[in-house]
């Protein structure tokens, strides 16, 4: 039962791929930790299902234009996603709903996870804090918006507007601001602060492993990232710390779907529900690579640490609505384009 | 007659059908794009792009930073190959091996050890405060300025190269003639050198004109999302956006510029030639 | 005068080696961080760089490209240099455009308009675009450095093979070829070495598991920081030093550059 990871090419294609069997599935997942996913998940499903597994990588957007391109003939079945991009297949026809008779361990996830795009049409299996992260004694981070203080801004890198990152750390400095726009999507106050200080600011990252290196450097004082980038950071000997603020910290969650016109849905679903299980969550959250959604994982203190666990974390995670997002995103980019990139 | 013909034909043909249906038409389909929009075929993508006050700002950065980096490569390599050609000839064979040898190495490799050198605790900066230059660390990461050394360091062999060459073709006796008749070296330089060296320097100039204006690693590593070229915003477009017809109109602009940069150097070269 | 020229120079140099120097420095650093001065000297990031699978990997795919689109550029270069140089083709001038066009096209916009309009259109491979891709690129330089080696041989000497009774193809591989062998040579290596380092035309032609060698590099540098990638650039450097001095010293190959 080898795993073939095909290109998205010949996904694509189809002309040269041979017919899957009935059973055989086909997933889209992002590109990380394919290693920890090989042992924990792919291949123990595959030796229950009896079934070959094939694994299409890539990010949101370039995976999202496939599923688009081959929307009258699918080759997925399950999608991973950002809960937006999900949303924005949702929208298009691309998902599926699912039947969550056949997940039954949806019921130990968190609510937030249950159905996080409505519609019963996804399911949360992993999430994350976006925060803000500061050397100690060097930056004090009361308020997102400290981040642009003086003695801190000039020692400042903010997410891109383009990454995933970007518009979390936007939301949380406009929650400081005014939490009602900020609820509402309109991030106007927080890109014209970003604005006023944009020649201060070091640089907008886009790959949150440029800041360990930033940051050793002394490039900056100070940043905002998900948790899942912390673990490089944490080592570092200039001593850094994960701060949450006053308004508290943003994050984001990955979702799964079925996509429409899937060949499997049966087995679609119990893939889903073996990711969702308490048993598979464990191990990949002990190997680091996923925080669990599941209520039942326990994990140590030392296992959690690169992670986001636990109800109280997810308790202070202020979430961006994908809706909201969707509906935005081409404002807060037109706006930072004029006002910030420029 | 005819016979040679068809011979030359069937020896061009693979390497041309093979340009034409395996680069050229992918190409030309992609270039097309930027001149359709939902309503069909229009230049409306042209418009916006010339509209929108970033991506006018991107277009005017890689321009601009395009002429500095080639005047300056310019004016360093007419030294440096003088230079060269005044050592004795086993000097000159490893110096131009050491121009040559930065060519052969990865411009991943060559823009990251900037990181390094260029950082606020970088070598530069701390160099600088110990000799007393500078007290606070100056910031170079991440502005026009690491993106200029970047790429001054990528293609200054490409224009000390073909200087070298013209300059070896130079008669043997024209510089001490000049010095003899009493000429100063700027009018040497500017009436013989200059004027007879002319091809080198077009050569180079468009290598590093051109390689500028399309440099992706270097803008990418050392100038980040605050100091956007075409060929980053290029790749920004696609990866984020999914925008497929701004990348078209990048793709046009950059391919427009390449081709008048080569049509425009080669003319001035001929025509001063033939004036003279 | 002249001692302001040998400074001149050896600051130009520094500059253009100087950054190798330090960056072979900081991948034999002890330490967890890239920095120079390093924090201790040591081979482990130098080890961890075949450690790395992917690394491995796509180093194997680097080699592969390199060497197979830059024959097969020469394979249909070849002929096109020769038949420019020595036939009066029917619209030459034409000719030699589209061959040396891939130079004038922007490599991003290559990988581009060959994922968007050939791999994704036609189901082909990720590899096979990259092979495509890399010897469409390629090409020119084979044409223009053969050219350039057929130039300087005259053609008389061809000729009075064919009057002498060998077949033209006899004359072609029996005189010419051999007297621009070092052209090929030359050729070879700087298609090798342009290939080998290529990143903004294969920058979109990747898949799960294919990257090149340099893209791989980049997308290492997305999730990692380390002294690994200054390790894995100190030897791609010193490899790149080695090819340099034994082509400089059996070809000449600056002459071509």
């Amino acid at each position: 039962m080898a795993i073939r990871t095909t290109t998205l090419a010949t996904l694509l294609g189809g002309l040269a791929a041979a017919p899957a069997l009935a059973q055989d599935l086909t997933i889209s997942v992002y590109g990380i930790a394919q290693d920890e996913y090989r042992e924990a998940l792919y291949e123990p499903f595959e030796e229950m299902c009896d079934c070959t597994l094939t694994v299409e990588t890539g990010n949101n957007s370039e995976r999202l234009a496939k599923l688009e391109a081959n929307a009258a003939a699918p080759v997925i079945d399950v999608i991973a996603f950002s809960d937006a991009a999900a949303l924005e297949a949702a929208n298009a026809g691309l998902l599926a709903p699912l039947d969550m008779a056949q997940v039954p361990n949806a019921e130990d996830i968190y609510d937030f996870a249950k159905d996080p795009i409505g519609g019963g049409m996804a399911l949360g299996y992993t999430f994350y804090a976006t925060s803000t992260v500061a050397v100690a004694g060097e930056a004090q981070i009361a308020s997102w918006t400290d981040l642009l203080s003086d003695g801190v801004v000039d020692r400042l890198a903010l997410p891109n507007i383009t990454t995933t990152q970007g518009p979390l750390a936007l939301y949380m400095i406009q929650r400081a601001l005014d939490p009602e726009a900020a609820e509402a999507g309109d991030f106007t106050g927080a890109i014209d602060l970003v604005a006023e200080h944009r020649d201060e600011i070091v640089t907008f990252y886009e790959r949150s492993s440029q800041i360990p290196q930033l940051m050793q450097q002394g490039e900056i004082l100070a940043t905002a990232i998900g948790r899942f980038a912390w673990p490089g950071v944490a080592n570092l000997p200039v001593g850094a710390e994960w701060i949450i603020p006053e308004e508290g910290q943003s994050g984001g969650l990955n979702v799964l779907a079925v996509v429409e016109g899937a060949q499997n849905v049966e087995q679609a679903h119990r893939f889903i529900d073996y990711w969702l299980s308490e048993e598979v969550q464990t191990k990949l959250a002990e190997m680091g690579a996923d925080s669990p959604v599941n209520t039942g994982v326990e994990l140590s203190d030392d296992q959690a640490e690169g992670l986001t666990y636990g109800a109280d974390m997810a308790e202070q995670i202020h979430f961006l609505p994908p809706a909201v997002q969707i509906e935005n995103r081409e404002d807060w980019l037109a706006q930072w384009n004029e006002k910030v990139a420029r | 007659m005819t016979d040679t013909r068809r011979a030359g034909l069937m020896l061009i043909a693979p390497a041309t059908l093979f340009i034409l249906v395996g680069f050229l038409l992918p190409v030309g389909v992609l270039l097309s794009g930027a001149f359709r929009t939902d309503a069909g075929w229009s230049l409306g993508n042209f418009v916006e792009f010339f509209t929108t006050p970033l991506y006018l700002d991107v277009f005017f950065r890689t321009f601009r930073l395009g002429l500095t980096v080639t005047a300056v490569a310019a004016v360093l390599g007419y030294i440096t190959a003088i230079a060269i050609t005044e050592t004795s000839p086993s000097w000159r064979g490893r110096l131009v091996a050491l121009l040559v040898l930065p060519l052969m190495i990865s411009p991943v490799a060559r823009t990251y050890a900037w990181l390094v050198i260029l950082g606020r605790t970088g070598f530069l900066n701390t160099a600088l405060q110990t000799v007393g230059l500078t007290d606070e660390p100056l910031r170079i990461l991440f502005t026009e300025t690491a993106v200029f050394i970047g790429l001054i360091q990528l293609f200054f062999p490409l224009m000390v190269l073909p200087l070298l060459s013209s300059l070896e073709n130079l008669p043997r006796d024209v510089i001490p003639a000049g010095r003899v008749l009493g000429a100063s070296w700027f009018a040497i330089f500017w009436r013989v050198i200059l004027p007879l060296t002319r091809e080198g320097l077009v050569v180079g100039g468009t290598l590093t004109f051109v390689g500028s204006l399309t440099a992706y690693v270097t803008p990418a590593i050392l100038g980040g999302s605050k100091v956007l070229m075409l060929e980053t915003l290029l790749y920004q477009r696609v990866s984020v956006a999914n925008d497929y017809a701004s990348a078209g109109v990048i793709a046009v602009i950059l391919i427009a510029m390449s081709i008048a940069t080569n049509f425009l150097l080669k003319r001035i070269a001929t025509t001063r030639r033939a004036a003279r | 005068m002249k001692l302001a020229g040998h400074l001149f120079l050896a600051a130009v140099m520094l500059f253009l080696i100087g950054p190798f120097v330090i960056i072979c420095f900081a991948g034999l650093s002890a330490g967890e961080s890239l920095a120079f001065p390093p924090e201790g000297l040591s081979l482990r990031w130098v080890i961890r760089v075949f450690e790395i699978e992917s690394f491995r990997s796509s180093f194997a795919l680097s080699l592969a490209l390199g060497i197979g689109a830059t024959l097969f550029a020469l394979i249909l270069g070849i002929p096109a240099a020769y038949a420019l140089a020595r036939y009066d083709v029917p619209g030459g001038e034409a000719i030699r455009n589209v061959l040396t066009a891939p130079i004038i096209v922007p490599g991003i916009i290559v990988g581009l308009a060959l994922l968007r309009h050939l791999v994704i259109p036609s189901g082909l491979g990720v590899r096979l675009a990259l092979f495509l891709a890399h010897s469409a690129l390629l090409i020119p330089y084979a044409v223009r450095v053969v050219s350039a080696s057929l130039e300087n041989l005259r053609p008389d000497i061809e000729e009075a093979a064919i009057l002498l009774g060998t077949s033209r193809i006899g004359a072609f591989l029996r005189v010419t070829l051999p007297n621009i062998r070092n052209g090929i040579m030359a050729a070879f290596i700087i298609g090798f070495i342009t290939s080998f380092n290529e990143v903004p035309a294969s920058l979109f032609l990747t898949g799960p598991g294919v990257a090149t060698l340099p893209v791989d590099m980049l997308l290492y540098m997305e999730f990692n920081f380390d002294p690994s990638i200054a390790a894995l650039s100190g030897l791609l450097a010193l490899m790149s030093l080695t090819v340099v001095l034994v082509a400089e010293r059996l070809l000449g190959l600056s002459h071509y550059v």
